[in-house]
């Protein structure tokens, strides 16, 4: 259903409008049609969905059910009185329930549209109008069912009447075609003789079957796709290109974040940062570090590839303000990644906190202050020194 | 009427045979290989020609170009001279070709494993060996038409019409995408880069999979299928559609393995929108395939060559329309870079491509041995096990490529990336072990099939010259009734050939010139600048070790890759990548924008020792790159060559390159130094390709980030294609 979804997501604008007019006809125009701006709905895409695979179904059966009418039909005016009577009788009965369809399916959409209320982000009339041409739908499927049914008791019951009078005969002038090779077109084998095109490639025969219906319509709907895919983006430019799609998403992303946050206690950055020092906050930092840090400053904070930790000197700043900004934004060229995008504001102070509970705790190994000696009070010292010469070799 | 008598050539569809068999085995030996390295990285060995990196393309070009090359002239051997009622054209070139392409396969793997690659995926085998297929070719082709225009048949039936087009499209393909600049005897560098490289390879690499593994599989199936089932073919009206519809369409769809890349905009669509025209010129192969068996079901039950070609059509049908799926961009953007697409490619390889294969040695074994089949119930054992294999192959592979995607793409509420790369990687390593099995059975499968013919093979008696006969062809046939327009054609094989070729041409020009040139399509960033001298023998080191097999260097303009990676990736940045390097799989992260991320040191120890600075990392350890030198004899040729593909060195420069390559070579000794590293045993590692490899690293995606953001912004814009 996904593959499907994406299939027509990018030109459902076209595709509803469409739809609509095909299935619903007279009475959705009268509605209106959707708001475009419901389209993106999840919701109404899935429904869409549902809608075109339904109604390809109808179409299908559609076509077996008047290959199958007809076909009985013509038979039976051949036969006896009797017997036409009950062939015509599903058909009446079929248009009598198309135009209670219709019907039923009017009102349906007559009563919701007065409401105004919300049904999952779109409008009631939208939805109440999917929800009806799906319902029509599947009343069609339930029609076209009972229909098929009829013909095919019809010709249960007709092969047992020939059956009975005349066996011999029947085999051959009775069709064997079942819904499937009627779905395909397929001829009954014993016809074969009648298509054979007499080539002969070391014995390989060829048939003249005509193309599989479905399979021809199916190639005509994807070149169809292929017309309306090129117009939504290089004409009407209704589609987004991949960078579009990229900015919709990142702002989408900024709007949910942020109100994500403005209620949340992670609302915490450079300037707002406090040292925790509740011990479930050193572990959480502890745990992290392990983890994602010591392959640079060692298991201990002791110094590899990165700084030593333990010390008081250092190279971006000692204060939990300093070190959270470290952390968050890095120093891409020494070697210190960006952590924002993966630790969440709340986890950076956790580390940032438990690197400051690391001061003074002389692991082995240490490697040799680097940068300048802070002092906690002190925050005026950074200019002091050009902490880049010292750095220099990372 | 004269009948006239003549022989079969059975003895080179023997070798043929043979040369699938051995390298079937060897081809999926590699591939197991490889996906046990996935899950269990001692396996590379520590060893270069061992490592994931070379054995990839191994397994990939033996599978490919040996197994189911061999298959494809083992097929068209054996049915090009019954279908034209006539023995091969010349028996000297029938040795010639076999013998070249098996020539060509042992120097193929022979290079991959010593490292000399293209670094173009499903292309990689040096430029002699290009120009030895490229001969072979030409000789196949000579051989196969000199066999069709002394047929004895009027007309050429459907299954030829693919050998056709296949033989003339992959002639085109290989030798467009192998335009390259040697250096050296085993040398060269891509004519094209960064954009247009991509656009090419994947515009080969795409069609490689449709002239090599699919049309001529077709043509093999028109074939064996009918006289393994003895059935008419269903529909001749849908062979010829969907013949030309096939090729016709199949060459433009190629851009689809580049959706959301730097490639523009349009090109993108293009191969969007005929991908999903592909799917029903595909599916009517596979209908012509199973309506033929309409009526011969009950044979399907029992005859293991039938089975076999029952579920490679499936298996066909699957693939044909999974992949236009895969090339819808909402789609694509969660398979793409996953193993997802590993699960696709085997649907076709294993099920279409293999099983199609096994089917025919059942059918042409015993019938060229005089005998039946030694026992169908091995085959039927083999075919339980391959397919049980196909499905324990496929499942986990699906899964794990849906799963990491989704871990890839997944943010927490606070807007951060749930999970590290390496997260993704080890939670999946557990269906790269079930996966393993499943492969380990397919092949377990074709084991069995071996001895089964080895059986078969000796309880009969060979037919080198298989007699036949057959009326002589009449010059002038009156046609008995209306006949079919297309019919024209099918007695006139050379116009037949140049209307394939038309057909298959028309897309790839329409695609490829205006990405040549039509310059707003890789708009220009002032900030990218060639590579230094050392940075080039890096990424000869990085295009030898086979890295852009598990890395890409292409970031998406997708929120997840931007948050992961960096800025998306623009056509501008990658003028002077030949070839490029944007690769197709992310088993490891993305390193477009690997430079300035981490230090030096970082990668020293982590080329050593990948698990030492990422624990957990299925990365192999690469020991000899501290031991190999860089061979500055070369640094002159190499900005030569760069220079004559377009890449802006001033004139001269090559004389004083290597000054620059050693300066550079110090100062990243130094930052080692600086780091407690001061080199193996003591001894300098200024020459070490090592160096080399970290300096290229840490060049890509630099250009990029020193340019003014203004820049970037407009670049961006250019890259939208308003």
């Amino acid at each position: 259903m996904l593959l499907i979804a994406n299939i027509f997501k990018k030109a459902c604008k076209i595709w509803l409008p469409l739809l609509l007019l095909c299935i619903t006809a007279v009475p959705a125009m009268a509605e209106g049609p959707t708001p475009p701006s419901s389209l993106s709905n999840p919701f109404v895409t899935l429904m869409v969905i549902i809608i075109l695979f339904l109604a390809i179904i109808i179409f299908m059966m559609g076509r077996l059910v008047i290959g199958s009418g007809g076909l009985y039909l013509e038979k039976w005016k051949k036969e006896s009185e009797e017997a036409k009577k009950n062939s015509t009788a599903p058909v009446v009965t079929t248009i009598v329930l198309l135009l209670l369809s219709v019907q039923v399916f009017a009102q349906d959409k007559a009563a919701p549209a007065a409401a105004t209320d919300n049904f999952g982000g779109i409008s009631s009339t939208a939805y109440y109008l999917l929800c009806s041409v799906v319902f029509v739908e599947l009343l069609l499927i339930a029609v076209l069912l009972y229909m098929l049914r009829v013909f095919a008791g019809i010709q249960k019951k007709k092969k047992a009447i020939v059956a009975a009078t005349n066996t011999a005969a029947v085999k051959t002038s009775v069709p064997e075609l079942s819904w499937w090779d009627r779905f395909n077109a397929l001829k009954p084998i014993h016809q074969e003789v009648n298509i054979d095109l007499g080539h002969d490639y070391d014995g390989i025969r060829e048939l003249d079957n005509k193309l599989p219906p479905w399979w021809l319509y199916g190639f005509f709907l994807t070149i169809i796709f292929a017309g309306v895919y090129l117009y939504s983006h290089y004409v009407s430019h209704t589609a987004m290109s991949g960078i579009e799609e990229y900015e919709a998403s990142v702002k989408q992303a900024d709007i949910e974040k942020t109100e994500y946050l403005k209620k949340s206690a992670n609302n915490i950055d450079e300037t707002t940062v406090k040292l925790l020092t509740a011990d479930a906050d050193i572990a959480a930092g502890k745990a992290v570090f392990q983890v994602s840090c010591f392959p640079c400053h060692g298991k201990n904070g002791e110094g590899i590839v990165g700084p030593n930790l333990t010390d008081d000197y250092w190279i971006h700043g000692g204060s939990i303000q300093d070190i959270f900004k470290t952390l968050k934004y890095g120093w891409a060229d020494k070697g210190m990644k960006s952590w924002k995008d993966d630790f969440s504001p709340v986890q950076l102070a956790q580390i940032a906190s438990y690197v400051k509970s690391l001061r003074g705790t002389n692991p082995a190994n240490a490697k040799a202050p680097q940068g300048t000696l802070y002092t906690e009070a002190g925050n005026a010292a950074p200019a002091t020194t050009d902490s880049t010469k010292t750095k220099k070799a990372s | 009427m004269q009948v006239e008598k003549f022989y079969y050539d059975n003895k080179t569809v023997k070798m043929f045979a043979y040369a699938v068999l051995l390298w079937g085995i060897v081809g999926m030996l590699a591939g197991l290989w490889i996906a046990i390295a996935l899950y269990y990285p001692s396996i590379n060995l520590g060893f270069a020609p061992t490592t994931f990196g070379r054995m990839r393309p191994v397994h990939t070009n033996a599978v490919i170009f040996a197994f189911v090359g061999n298959g494809i002239f083992m097929g068209i051997y054996y049915s090009l001279q019954r279908l034209c009622k006539t023995r091969m054209f010349s028996d000297l070139l029938s040795k010639i070709h076999f013998w070249g392409w098996q020539l060509i396969i042992v120097a193929g793997a022979l290079t991959l494993w010593t490292g000399h690659t293209s670094g173009k995926e499903y292309a990689e085998l040096e430029w002699p060996i290009d120009i030895a297929i490229a001969l072979v070719w030409v000789v196949f082709g000579i051989n196969m038409f000199g066999t069709i225009l002394k047929r004895r048949e009027s007309h050429i039936y459907v299954a030829i019409w693919f050998y056709i087009a296949t033989w003339v499209t992959v002639a085109m393909l290989h030798i467009v995408n192998s335009l390259e600049l040697p250096i050296s005897f085993l040398k060269s560098y891509s004519m094209y880069a960064g954009v247009q490289d991509a656009l090419v390879q994947w515009w080969y690499g795409h069609n490689a999979v449709a002239f090599f593994l699919t049309t001529p599989y077709l043509g093999l199936m028109y074939y064996f299928l009918p006289k393994a089932a003895n059935r008419p073919i269903y529909s001749y009206r849908l062979s010829i559609i969907h013949f030309w519809a096939l090729i016709f369409i199949y060459i433009w769809a190629g851009p689809h393995h580049l959706l959301y890349t730097a490639l523009p905009d349009w090109a993108q669509s293009l191969g969007v929108v005929f991908s999903i025209m592909l799917i029903a010129p595909s599916w009517g192969g596979m209908l012509n395939g199973l309506f033929t068996l309409r009526g011969a079901w009950d044979k399907v039950r029992e005859e293991p060559v039938l089975k076999f070609l029952v579920v490679a059509i499936t298996c066909y049908g699957m693939a044909t329309f999974e992949g236009p799926m895969l090339s819808l961009k909402s789609v694509n953007a969660i398979s793409h870079f996953t193993d997802w697409t590993i699960a696709h490619v085997h649907v076709g390889a294993l099920g279409w491509n293999g099983f199609l294969t096994f089917g025919v040695l059942y059918w042409i074994i015993p019938k060229m041995w005089n005998t039946t089949l030694y026992s169908k119930k091995l085959a039927g054992t083999h075919f339980w096990t391959g397919t049980i294999g196909i499905i324990l192959y496929v499942i986990p592979m699906y899964w794990a490529g849906f799963t990491q995607s989704m871990m890839w793409k997944t943010f927490t509420e606070e807007g951060q990336l749930k999970f590290q790369f390496l997260e993704t990687v080890t939670h999946i390593v557990p269906m790269y072990a079930v996966r393993s099995i499943g492969g380990a059975l397919y092949l377990v499968g074709a084991f069995i099939m071996v001895y089964n013919l080895i059986k078969t093979v000796q309880q009969g008696s060979f037919v080198a010259d298989e007699a036949a006969e057959a009326p002589a062809l009449e010059k002038n046939i009156v046609p008995h009734s209306k006949e079919y327009w297309h019919r024209w054609i099918e007695k006139r094989p050379m116009q037949m050939l140049v209307l394939s070729l038309i057909a298959v041409a028309i897309g790839g020009v329409v695609e490829l010139i205006p990405t040549f040139l039509v310059k707003s399509n890789i708009p220009t960033i002032s900030s990218v600048k060639p590579y230094t001298p050392l940075e080039l023998h890096g990424r000869d080191v990085y295009i030898r070790e086979g890295c852009y097999l598990c890395h890409s260097q292409m970031v998406r303009p997708f929120r997840d890759e931007v948050a992961r990676y960096g800025e998306y990736s623009k056509a501008g940045e990658f003028v002077y990548d030949h070839p490029f390097q944007w690769g197709s799989k992310r088993t490891g992260p993305d390193l477009a924008r690997v430079g300035g991320k981490y230090p030096d040191s970082w990668h020293y120890n982590h080329m050593m020792d990948p698990q030492s600075m990422s624990p957990g990392s299925i990365m192999p350890s690469y020991p000899w790159l501290y031991e190999d030198e860089v061979d500055t004899l070369l640094t002159p040729k190499m900005i030569w060559a760069m220079r004559k593909l377009g890449v802006p060195y001033a004139e001269g420069y090559e004389y004083n390159a290597n000054d620059d390559l050693r300066l550079q070579q110090q100062k990243i000794v130094t930052s080692l130094q600086g780091d407690k590293i001061s080199g193996v045993n003591g001894k300098p590692i200024n020459n070490k390709s090592i160096i080399a490899l970290i300096a290229y690293l840490q060049r890509i995606g630099m250009d990029i980030k020193s340019a003014p953001k203004t820049q970037t912004a407009q670049s961006g814009q250019g890259v939208m294609g308003n």
